[in-house]
C-alpha cells in the first residue's frame, strides 16, 4: 500500500523528443465526440488516451475505464510558444549571454573563479540548493549592464521583457523561434555557471514546439441529466489551442501575409499561456461561455482547494463516522459511547490465521449484531456476506483471508474534533456500544478536544491495520494524555458539578450516615467502609474521598490558601479540598507516583463520587440567589463615591493640580486615570459584595467551588454592569466631543464615558444599553478576527517546524539532518513530565 | 521522585516529533488571546504591542517592530543615585533646540533667526553653548554665527518654494506677491522645523523614564531603541542592557543574544496572557529560527519557504513558483520530511515511523524452515 520504492523525485523539463516518446497519439482534431457520441480519432478524447466511458476499451492498453491509467498524447505546434512560467528564467538567460556568440557575459577570470566556487559548493552540499538560485540571479544582475561581450566583442543591445511573454531587443520584437534558437546555442559549460544543470534542463525547452496532452482521466467530461456532455476546462482550452494551431498552419501554407500570421501566432501564445496559468499577470483571463474563469493547470494545483492541499496532503477516508456528542459521566475518560447504528456499519478487519480462525468463524455464523459484513479472500476478492452465502463463505474461510466484522465493545477507535489545533484533538478511545444516536464521552475528556455539548459534532475513525491499532492503544489513549505536552499540567480534570460535589463532600463539618455513605461508595464500586468517626459513628466526607486515593499514597502540599496532607491514602489535613488541589496537585501527584492508569481511575472515581454527593445535597440556582438584602444601599454608596472621585479628579485636572503620569500629557493622564478608576469600581464592588454572600447561596457556592461563574456575575446582576470597553478603552468615537447626541458636549458625567450604573436585574437604560452593545460588538469582532489570524499563525508555525524530531542520541534534527539542538531543551526532558521533576 | 531523573523515564522518546508538538503548543493557545483581552479591558497599560500582534511580529522576524523599547541597566555605582541616573537619562533623552532656548526673534523677510539660549535649561540638560553651536553648524541649509550674550544667529541659505497648489493663471504681479507670501510661509515652517529638531540625545529613542527595580536599583525604560549607541554611554551597564528588537541584539551582541531576545519576548507575551508554555517549545522555535546564524522568519520567506524539499514548499505556499524553479534548477526531492511523505503516500519519518525492524538473514531462514515443517 505504501510507495516505499520511491527514493527521490527529480524535477526536470521535458524535451520535445521526450514528449513524442511519451505520446501515444498525435492530436489533430479540435473536437471531442462525433455525432453518434463516439470519441473522434485524433481528437482530444481519442480512445488511445484512455477511456472514461464504462462501455469502451482503451486502444493503448486494452483496459476498461477503471483499470486504464490513461496515456499522454501530444500536439505539434506550428510555431513555438513560450512557456509563461519560465519567461523570467528566459529573461535571465538572455541577459546573461551574448546575443551573437551566446556565451556567458563573463570574462575568463570570472568564469574560473565562479566555477571554483560552484565546485566547492557541490562538494560540500552534494546538491543544488536554494542559494544557487540567488547566485544565478546575481550573475544576471551583473551581466545586465555589460555592454561588450568579452568573448567576441559584440556590442550588447538592451533586452526587455514585457509581461508575460513578449521579448524585445532594442525595441525590436524577439520572436519565440529566435529565442529558442538563441537558448539552444548556449553552451552546456556556461549553463553550469548559471547553476542550471544541462542534463536536466536545456533552456531551449522553455520554448515549446510541442505540447503534452494529459490523458482523459485527468480531464473527464461529465454527462448532464439532459444527456448533454460537458467537457472539462482543460479540454476546452486544448480545443482552443488546436484550433488556432490549425488555422496558423493553413495560413502559413496558403502564404498569408506576415501580419496575419503574427496575429495568429500571438493568439496561439495567448492560448498556451492561459493553458498553463489562467492567472498570469498582464493577460486577460480566459473564460468559459458562462463567463466563469477557466481553471487551468496552475489553478488545479494551487491553494487550499488545489491538488496539493486538498487531495494529497489531506484525503477523504472510509471507516469513519460523525455525529453529535453528549455527556456520560458513567464512562471512563478512556471510553467512548458509540451508537448501535454506527457500530453496525463500521468494520474492523480480522486477519484470519490458524490461531484465530474460530474467532473469525463466530462472526460469520452470527446473523445478528456482532457479525461479519465482508469477506476478502487471499487474492483480494471482496464479497459481501449475506444470509444466502453465509454457509459458503464459512466453508471456504482459510488462514490468510480477511473478514470485516462490526465494531464491538473493547475495539479501539480514534476520536477527533475540529479544529484539530493540537495533538490531543485526536485520541484513541475504547468502544462501548450504546443505544441512541450520539457519541458519548466523559466530561473530563472534553478539555483536550475543546468540546462542549451544545450541539458539537465529532468524528470517529477505525484504525484498520494491527500496527495502527497497537499504536493507538499504546500511544494515543486519553489516560496517557492527562498531562499536557504544552506545559506538563493536567488537561483532563474535574469541572462544573463535580467541583461543587468535591467542595461539599470534603467540608470539615460534613458527615454521612452508614446508609448515605454506602450509597456514595457503591457508586464507584467500593463495598467497604472507611473508619467511622469514633464519637458519632458517622463517616466524614474526607474519609469517603480518601477511599478513591491509592492506598499507599503519601502527599503533602501547602500554599497560601490551600493545604493538604495525605498519609497512607488518607487525608489528614483539615479544610476543603478546592479546585486547585484536586485538579493540579492530586492528579499530578497520583500520576507521578502511580502512573497513568491510576490517574485516570482517580479522575473517573472522583467525578462519580462528587456527582453523587452533589445530587445528595441538591444544588439549584435561581434569580432569588441574586436578590441580596442590603446590596442596594451598598450600591448607592459605591456609586456616590465613584461620582465623587470622578468629580474630584475633574476639579484637579481643571485646576492643573493633577500630577501627570510619567511620559504623558495632562489630558492623557486625566483620561486614563479616570477610566482606570471607573474600571476598578468593579473590584471595589466585588469586595463589598463578598461580605453579603454565604455558601448557603448556591450560586455563590458554585463560585467558591470554582465550578462556574465569578463574583463579577453577582456584581453585574445585582449592582451594576460597570465600565464598558471598546478596543480596550472607553467608548470614544461618535459625535464631536460626545459619544451620543443624548449627551451635552464635553460632558464629564460617568455615564457619558460608558459607565453602566444599572444591573442586569434592574434592566439597562437606553444609553447604557447602547454602550453595552458597543462593548459586546467589539468583543464579537475581536473574537472572529483573532481566530482567523491565529489560525494562520499556527499553520505557519507547524509548517516551519514539522520536520523536527529527536534523534537516537536525544539531539534535535530537521529533515535535512541539520542539527538544531545538541540535546532537546538542554536536558532532554519531555515537557509533558517536566512538572513531575520537582 | 528520585528514580526518574536518573533512569531517563521522563526523557523525550527518540523520534518524537518535537517540532510539531512545539508549534502546536505555541499556536493552540492563540485562540485564547481573544477573551482575555476583553476581560482586562479598560486597564490602560504602557503603550507597547502585546498579545497576538506582537507574537506574530516576533515569529515573522519583522525588521522594524512597531514599538521598540529598551531597558537600560546602569553600573552599580550609578544605579543607586537618582541624580546620576538623571544625568544619564539626559544623555539618552532627546533635546530639541526649543528646549534650550529662552526666547527667539525672527526676521522672516531676511530669513534670519536669533536664538537666546537659556542658561538654566542648558544646565538642566548638561549642555554648553559651544556644543549647541557645533551641533547647529552641522545642519544643512543654514549659516550659523555666534553672537554675544549667549545668542546664536541663524540665516537660511536657500528655500524650497512650494508651487502654489491651485492651477489658476495669475498676473505677473500676483504671482510675485504669491511667491513672496509663499516664501515667508516657508521660512516660518523652516524655523519651526529648526526649533523642533533634535540636537542631543540618542537617535530613535523617543521617551525615557526612570524606574526602580524591586531590589531598589534604578534603571531607565525607553520607548524607541538604539542599542548600539546606548551601550557607549558611560555609566550604562553594557552587559545587561536590553532591547526588545532582536535585530538590534543581533547587530550588537550577536546571534545568541538575538535568540534569547526573541525567546524572552515570546515568553513575556505569553506570560502577559497567563498562558503557560514550557520553555522547551519556545526554545526549539527560536533555535530553529536562528541556528543558521541569521534570524529566519517562520513563513514562506523564512524557514518554511527555504526547506530542502520541493514538495513541502509547494504544498505550503506559492506552489507554481516552487515547481517551476525546481524544474529549472533540476532539484531533487529526497523525501525526508513530513509533508512530502504524506503527499506521496509514504510513512512519515518521525515518531514510530522512524523505527524499522531488522532481522538477521540466518534467523529468517530458520523461521522459514520452521514454517515449512508446520
Amino acid at each position: 500500500m505504501q510507495a516505499e520504492n520511491i527514493n527521490y523525485i527529480r524535477f526536470t523539463i521535458v524535451s520535445p523528443e521526450y514528449v513524442r516518446k511519451l505520446s501515444v497519439a498525435k492530436i489533430i482534431v479540435p473536437d471531442t465526440y462525433n455525432d453518434e457520441g463516439y470519441p473522434i480519432d485524433g481528437g482530444l478524447v481519442d480512445q488511445k488516451l484512455g477511456v472514461i466511458d464504462p462501455g469502451l476499451k482503451c486502444k493503448t492498453c486494452g483496459g476498461r475505464s477503471k483499470t486504464c491509467p490513461g496515456h499522454f498524447g501530444h500536439i505539434e505546434l506550428v510555431r513555438p510558444a513560450i512557456h509563461p512560467e519560465f519567461a523570467k528564467t528566459i529573461y535571465m538567460l538572455l541577459q546573461s549571454t551574448c546575443e551573437s556568440c551566446k556565451r556567458i557575459l563573463l570574462n575568463d577570470n570570472e568564469i574560473t573563479s565562479l566555477s571554483e566556487k560552484i565546485r566547492n559548493f557541490i562538494s560540500n552540499e552534494e546538491d543544488y540548493e536554494y542559494e544557487d538560485i540567488l547566485e544565478s540571479r546575481m550573475i544576471s544582475k551583473k551581466t545586465k549592464n555589460i555592454k561588450l561581450c568579452p568573448h567576441c566583442n559584440t556590442k550588447q543591445r538592451k533586452i526587455k521583457l514585457e509581461r508575460p511573454t513578449f521579448f524585445s531587443i532594442d525595441g525590436i520584437q524577439l520572436k519565440s523561434d529566435e529565442i529558442r534558437d538563441w537558448l539552444s546555442k548556449i553552451p552546456d559549460s556556461d549553463l553550469k555557471l548559471l547553476s542550471i544543470d544541462p542534463a536536466t534542463t536545456r533552456p531551449e525547452n522553455f520554448v515549446l514546439i510541442n505540447l503534452l496532452i494529459p490523458p482523459v482521466n485527468v480531464r473527464p467530461s461529465i454527462t448532464l441529466e439532459s444527456g448533454e456532455r460537458s467537457e472539462d476546462d482543460l479540454t476546452h482550452k486544448l480545443v482552443d489551442i488546436i484550433r488556432i494551431n490549425q488555422r496558423l498552419e493553413q495560413d502559413i501554407d496558403a502564404g498569408a501575409p506576415q501580419i496575419i500570421i503574427d496575429d495568429l501566432w500571438e493568439l496561439l501564445q495567448y492560448q498556451v499561456t492561459t493553458y498553463f496559468n489562467n492567472e498570469t499577470i498582464g493577460v486577460p483571463v480566459a473564460r468559459h461561455r458562462s463567463t466563469r474563469p477557466l481553471k487551468t493547470l496552475a489553478q488545479r494545483l494551487k491553494g487550499k482547494e488545489g491538488r496539493l492541499r486538498y487531495n494529497l496532503s489531506g484525503k477523504r477516508v472510509n471507516f469513519s463516522a460523525r455525529t453529535v456528542i453528549s455527556c456520560d459521566s458513567t464512562l471512563s475518560i478512556n471510553q467512548i459511547g458509540i451508537p448501535q447504528k454506527i457500530a453496525e456499519s463500521l468494520t474492523v478487519p480480522v486477519y484470519a490465521t490458524q490461531w484465530n480462525i474460530d474467532y473469525a468463524r463466530k462472526f460469520i455464523k452470527s446473523a445478528q449484531y456482532p457479525t461479519a459484513l465482508n469477506h476478502i479472500s487471499k487474492q483480494g476478492l471482496r464479497k459481501r456476506i449475506t444470509d444466502t452465502n453465509r454457509e459458503d463463505i464459512l466453508s471456504i474461510l482459510a488462514p490468510g483471508d480477511i473478514i470485516e466484522r462490526q465494531l464491538i465493545d473493547g475495539d479501539i477507535v480514534l476520536f477527533n474534533r475540529q479544529p484539530t489545533l493540537h495533538r490531543v484533538s485526536i485520541m484513541a478511545h475504547e468502544v462501548k456500544v450504546f443505544p441512541g444516536r450520539t457519541f458519548r464521552l466523559n466530561s473530563a475528556a472534553t478539555t483536550p478536544y475543546n468540546a462542549d455539548f451544545d450541539g458539537d459534532e465529532m468524528n470517529v475513525h477505525v484504525p484498520q491495520s494491527l500496527e495502527a491499532q497497537a499504536e493507538a492503544r499504546y500511544l494515543m489513549q486519553p489516560k496517557d494524555m492527562i498531562l499536557s505536552a504544552r506545559n506538563g499540567e493536567p488537561i483532563m480534570y474535574l469541572k462544573e458539578d463535580e467541583l461543587v460535589g468535591i467542595y461539599l463532600l470534603t467540608q470539615d463539618t460534613v458527615e454521612f450516615s452508614k446508609q448515605e455513605a454506602s450509597k456514595i461508595l457503591s457508586s464507584i464500586g467500593i463495598y467497604e467502609f472507611p473508619e467511622p468517626n469514633k464519637k458519632t459513628g458517622k463517616f466524614s466526607g474526607k474519609a469517603l474521598f480518601s477511599m478513591i486515593l491509592p492506598r499507599t499514597m503519601n502527599f503533602e502540599y501547602k500554599s497560601k490558601n490551600d493545604e493538604i496532607v495525605i498519609k497512607n491514602g488518607k487525608i489528614t489535613s483539615s479544610g476543603v479540598i478546592g479546585e486547585k488541589i484536586v485538579n493540579e496537585q492530586l492528579i499530578t501527584s497520583v500520576f507521578s507516583q502511580f502512573g497513568s492508569q491510576e490517574a485516570m481511575d482517580f479522575i473517573t472515581n472522583a467525578s462519580k463520587i462528587s456527582l453523587i454527593t452533589a445530587y445528595q445535597f441538591g444544588i439549584s440556582v435561581g434569580i432569588s440567589d441574586y436578590y441580596i438584602n442590603g446590596i442596594m444601599e451598598e450600591k448607592d454608596k459605591i456609586m456616590h463615591e465613584t461620582e465623587k472621585k470622578a468629580h474630584d479628579l475633574l476639579e484637579n485636572y481643571k485646576s492643573g493640580n493633577l500630577e501627570p503620569l510619567p511620559g504623558y500629557t495632562m489630558k492623557e493622564s486625566y483620561n486614563s486615570t479616570n477610566i482606570m478608576e471607573l474600571t476598578m469600581v468593579r473590584n471595589i464592588a466585588a469586595n463589598s459584595m463578598k461580605k453579603y454572600l454565604t455558601p448557603e447561596n448556591d450560586a455563590y457556592l458554585m463560585v467558591l467551588a470554582k465550578a462556574r461563574g465569578n463574583i463579577f456575575n453577582f456584581v453585574q446582576t445585582s449592582m451594576f454592569l460597570g465600565q464598558q470597553a471598546v478596543r480596550g478603552k472607553a467608548p470614544s468615537r461618535g459625535y464631536k466631543k460626545r459619544i451620543l447626541p443624548y449627551f451635552r458636549k464635553s460632558d464629564e458625567n460617568i455615564t457619558s464615558k460608558g459607565f453602566v450604573k444599572s444591573s442586569y436585574s434592574d434592566g439597562l437604560k437606553l444609553v447604557e444599553y447602547y454602550m453595552h452593545a458597543m462593548g459586546a460588538r467589539d468583543s464579537a469582532m475581536n473574537k472572529s478576527l483573532v481566530t482567523a489570524v491565529s489560525g494562520y499563525m499556527q499553520r505557519r508555525l507547524v509548517n516551519a517546524l514539522q520536520d523536527i524530531y529527536v534523534d537516537q542520541d536525544l539531539s534535535v534534527k530537521d529533515a535535512s539532518g541539520s542539527l538544531i539542538q545538541t540535546q532537546y531543551g538542554g536536558d532532554s526532558l519531555d515537557p509533558m513530565y517536566e512538572k513531575l521533576q520537582e | 521522585m528520585s528514580e526518574k531523573s536518573s533512569n531517563g523515564k521522563f526523557n523525550v522518546q527518540p523520534g518524537e516529533a518535537v517540532g510539531v508538538i512545539g508549534a502546536q503548543s505555541i499556536g493552540e493557545p492563540g485562540t485564547q488571546f481573544v477573551l482575555r483581552v476583553f476581560h482586562s479591558a479598560g486597564v490602560l497599560s504602557s503603550v507597547s504591542t502585546k498579545g497576538l500582534p506582537r507574537l506574530i511580529e516576533l515569529i515573522d522576524a519583522r525588521k522594524k517592530p512597531k514599538t521598540p523599547s529598551m531597558t537600560i541597566y546602569l553600573d552599580k555605582s550609578v544605579s543607586k543615585s537618582l541624580d546620576e541616573t538623571k544625568q544619564i537619562l539626559k544623555k539618552i533623552e532627546k533635546v530639541r533646540v526649543s528646549d534650550v532656548v529662552s526666547t527667539f526673534s525672527e526676521d522672516l523677510e531676511a530669513k534670519e533667526l536669533v536664538l537666546s539660549l537659556d542658561k538654566e535649561k542648558m544646565q538642566l540638560y548638561q549642555v554648553t553653548e559651544k556644543a549647541i553651536f557645533n551641533k547647529l553648524a552641522k545642519f544643512q541649509n543654514i549659516l550659523v554665527s555666534e553672537l554675544a550674550d549667549m545668542r546664536i544667529k541663524i540665516k537660511l541659505k536657500k528655500l524650497k518654494v512650494q508651487k502654489s497648489a491651485s492651477g489658476r493663471k495669475k498676473t505677473k504681479d500676483g504671482e510675485n506677491e504669491e511667491q513672496k507670501k509663499m516664501s515667508i510661509k516657508a521660512t516660518r515652517v523652516a524655523f519651526v522645523d529648526l526649533l523642533n529638531s533634535i540636537i542631543f540625545g540618542v537617535p530613535n529613542i523617543n521617551k525615557a523614564v526612570i524606574k526602580e527595580s524591586e531590589s531598589g536599583e534604578l534603571y531607565i525604560a525607553t520607548s524607541g531603541s538604539n542599542l548600539a549607541e546606548v551601550i557607549n554611554i558611560e555609566g550604562v551597564d553594557k552587559e545587561k542592557c536590553y532591547t526588545n528588537d532582536p535585530f538590534e541584539a543581533l547587530a550588537v551582541y550577536g546571534i545568541e543574544a538575538a535568540r534569547n531576545t526573541i525567546a524572552n519576548e515570546i515568553k513575556s507575551v505569553l506570560d502577559d496572557e497567563n498562558i503557560t508554555v514550557s520553555f522547551r517549545h519556545i526554545g526549539l522555535l527560536v533555535d530553529t529560527m536562528t541556528f543558521y546564524g541569521v534570524i529566519k522568519s517562520v513563513g514562506r520567506k523564512g524557514i518554511a519557504g527555504k526547506k530542502e524539499s520541493v514538495l513541502a514548499r509547494a504544498a505550503y505556499e506559492e506552489t507554481v513558483k516552487h515547481f517551476t524553479n525546481a524544474a529549472v534548477f533540476g532539484e531533487k526531492d529526497m523525501l525526508k520530511g513530513v509533508a512530502e511523505n504524506i503527499l506521496i503516500g509514504k510513512q512519515v519519518q518521525v515518531g514510530t515511523g522512524r523505527i524499522k525492524l531488522m532481522i538477521k538473514n540466518s534467523d529468517l531462514k530458520k523461521l522459514k524452515s520452521k514454517e515449512d515443517k508446520a
